[in-house]
């Protein structure tokens, strides 16, 4: 049973570049602009490992828009382990870094980083994107992918009221990102991660409980 | 309050120890929120009998005194220590390791652009040059030509060129090594605690820091990791095979006046021969066996099939390609082997 749609916008997915370098150069926050300038990301896109979903689109995103006719090379990671560690020394060092990741992660809340615009969200040819192999692949940015709460409907049965606090419960993504880096930067386990929501982040959950439940936990956040 | 909070109490330390931290930024698990606002059990914590006695360790002595390091800070200083002495070694190393990189890329891409009627023959003739039997040279070539007609050729030759690199390479600094060991005992004694741990060390631990050190879409990174992994063999019998000969023999080298360099590689070398060939067809073996970790940064070759196949459960995929690679360490370790008994032979008569 489908409750709510936990994350707003959802998953995000996409092609990055870090934030210092988008505002340094303005023109590559659009694909036209690092074509344009190849050297100023670095010359590379740095593409998903073989075996991924994003692998295949990515790839058909490269045939469609003809990316390495630019002259940036197009390095296929081993694994998802590289690709971070990619970004994160790229990152570290202020140096030019342009390639593809998603969120809510780790990385995406620890660093800074803008999404290129490749063009407009079209479902159709998204779909079109996501077989290998396919005849006429399209430019087509990547959709954002709805992240749910669901639970049994014997759950809802039992317990009606913590269904109806999982149906408000809804926060941002960049906030769950965000969360995360906290949670890797202090190396700390998910429980000490809940309480650290929950004493930082009282406008985000106040409007998830009813009345009575708000004042309860507010009352004992007062007393820590 | 705490298990071990005595120890502190009898040492006088409670005043170092300080208050519990209010910072809403510092990692507090649920318990410690409970306990705060006293809503946990009704204020004192029940007393722990001997049984439930915790190990003192440095988490149960955080939970008695605040300013006692939790273990997970043993780990992030590790992590720091690390990288602040990482650009010093990047600064050395980086440098040092770059013709690796090169003698990598340029293999590849001359594995690759020569055209498939050149690099096949290529192969056949260093065969027939090291083993002489026809029927080797038939299956090598029936192999590749198999391996070619399911579309791996490209697959495989990236995979053999990365091999060739790195067993060269694992030669050109494990003979010398293996030759240093068997001439000094402390040496010897140094070296061998190294070679264990290179040996014993999952692949998967030496990944990191190199994955720190160097730039990630480099292809010295997983030459260095197979070079590390396959390098112990060659440098182990080269060691024993010297040490193994006769010492009959040595005393009639002696006997002749031979000078240290000329009983080295007229007398010691060629009666190690054998082993040290051993020792090279168990290193081209063990690089062999690193493809597939190797593809985890970003190798290229059968491992990164493998690796699909793994992730999406495309099992064709993957039982092909790990065919493949039997196959190419199969073809590998008959053509050593070959070579190896010619020597033997060529010494016998």
């Amino acid at each position: 049973m489908r409750v709510n749609e936990v994350l707003v916008p959802g998953g995000v997915e996409g092609w990055w570049i870090p934030t210092y370098l988008a505002e340094e150069h303005p023109e590559l926050t659009t694909l036209e602009g690092i074509m344009e300038n190849p050297d100023l990301v670095g010359g590379t896109f740095n593409n998903c490992p073989d075996g991924w979903g994003c692998r295949v689109v990515n790839d058909n995103l490269i045939r469609a828009i003809d990316l390495e006719s630019s002259g940036l090379d197009v390095f296929n990671h081993g694994s998802g382990e590289t690709l971070a560690t990619s970004m994160a020394s790229a990152y570290e060092n202020e140096e030019p870094w342009f390639g593809y990741y998603w969120g809510p992660t780790v990385p995406l809340g620890q660093y800074d980083m803008t999404k290129v615009e490749i063009g407009e969200v079209d479902p159709e040819v998204h779909a079109r994107n996501q077989n290998p192999d396919s005849d006429n692949p399209g430019v087509s940015d990547f959709p954002a992918a709805p992240i749910l709460t669901s639970v049994t409907a014997d759950l809802a049965d039992r317990e009606p009221q913590v269904v109806e606090f999982l149906g408000k419960m809804e926060w941002e993504t960049d906030t769950m990102s965000s969360l995360l880096a906290w949670m890797e930067e202090n190396n700390a386990n998910a429980e000490e991660t809940a309480v650290y929501f929950l004493r930082n982040y009282q406008d985000t959950w106040s409007g998830w409980l009813n009345d009575a439940a708000r004042e309860n936990l507010s009352a004992l956040l007062q007393q820590g | 309050m705490a298990t071990y909070d005595f120890v502190f109490d009898a040492l006088g330390l409670r005043g170092w120890c300080g208050e519990a931290s209010t910072d809403t930024d510092a990692p507090m698990s649920m318990d410690e929120l409970l306990a705060q606002s006293g809503g946990g059990g009704g204020g004192a914590a029940p007393a722990v009998s001997l049984w439930e006695l915790p190990f003192p360790s440095m988490d149960a002595l955080n939970d008695a005194c605040a300013a006692f390091p939790q273990s997970r800070e043993l780990t992030q200083g590790l992590e720091r220590g690390f990288l602040n002495a990482k650009d010093a070694m990047s600064f050395v190393l980086d440098p040092l390791t770059q013709p690796l990189s090169w003698a990598l890329e340029s293999a590849l891409y001359g594995i690759l652009t020569t055209p498939w009627w050149i690099v096949i023959p290529i192969l056949m003739a260093i065969t027939w040059f090291v083993s002489r039997s026809w029927g080797l040279l038939a299956f090598v070539t029936l192999s590749i030509a198999g391996l070619a007609f399911i579309d791996h050729y490209d697959y495989a030759m990236q995979t053999l060129a990365i091999i060739f690199v790195c067993a060269f390479i694992c030669v050109l600094i494990g003979v010398p090594i293996g030759i240093a060991m068997s001439r000094s005992d402390s040496f010897q004694n140094g070296a061998i605690p190294v070679l264990d741990m290179l040996q014993t060390l999952p692949p998967f631990v030496y990944l990191i820091p190199l994955i720190f050190l160097f730039s990630v879409t480099e292809p010295k990174l997983y030459g260095i990791a197979i070079i590390l992994y396959a390098i112990v063999p060659v440098i182990r019998l080269t060691n024993l095979g010297i040490r193994m000969v006769d010492p009959h023999v040595m005393e009639a080298a002696e006997a002749f006046g031979m000078t240290r360099r000329q009983k080295l590689y007229g007398v010691q070398i060629p009666l190690a021969l054998p082993n040290i060939m051993a020792g090279v067809n168990q290193t081209i073996m063990m690089s062999l066996a690193m493809v597939v970790i190797a593809s985890l940064v970003s190798a290229p070759g059968l491992g990164v099939l493998v690796l699909r196949g793994i992730r999406n459960l495309e099992l064709g995929v993957g039982l092909v390609a790990g065919l493949g690679i039997v196959i190419l360490a199969v073809i590998l370790d008959r053509v050593t082997k070959a070579s190896l008994a010619r020597i033997n032979a060529q010494q016998k008569s």
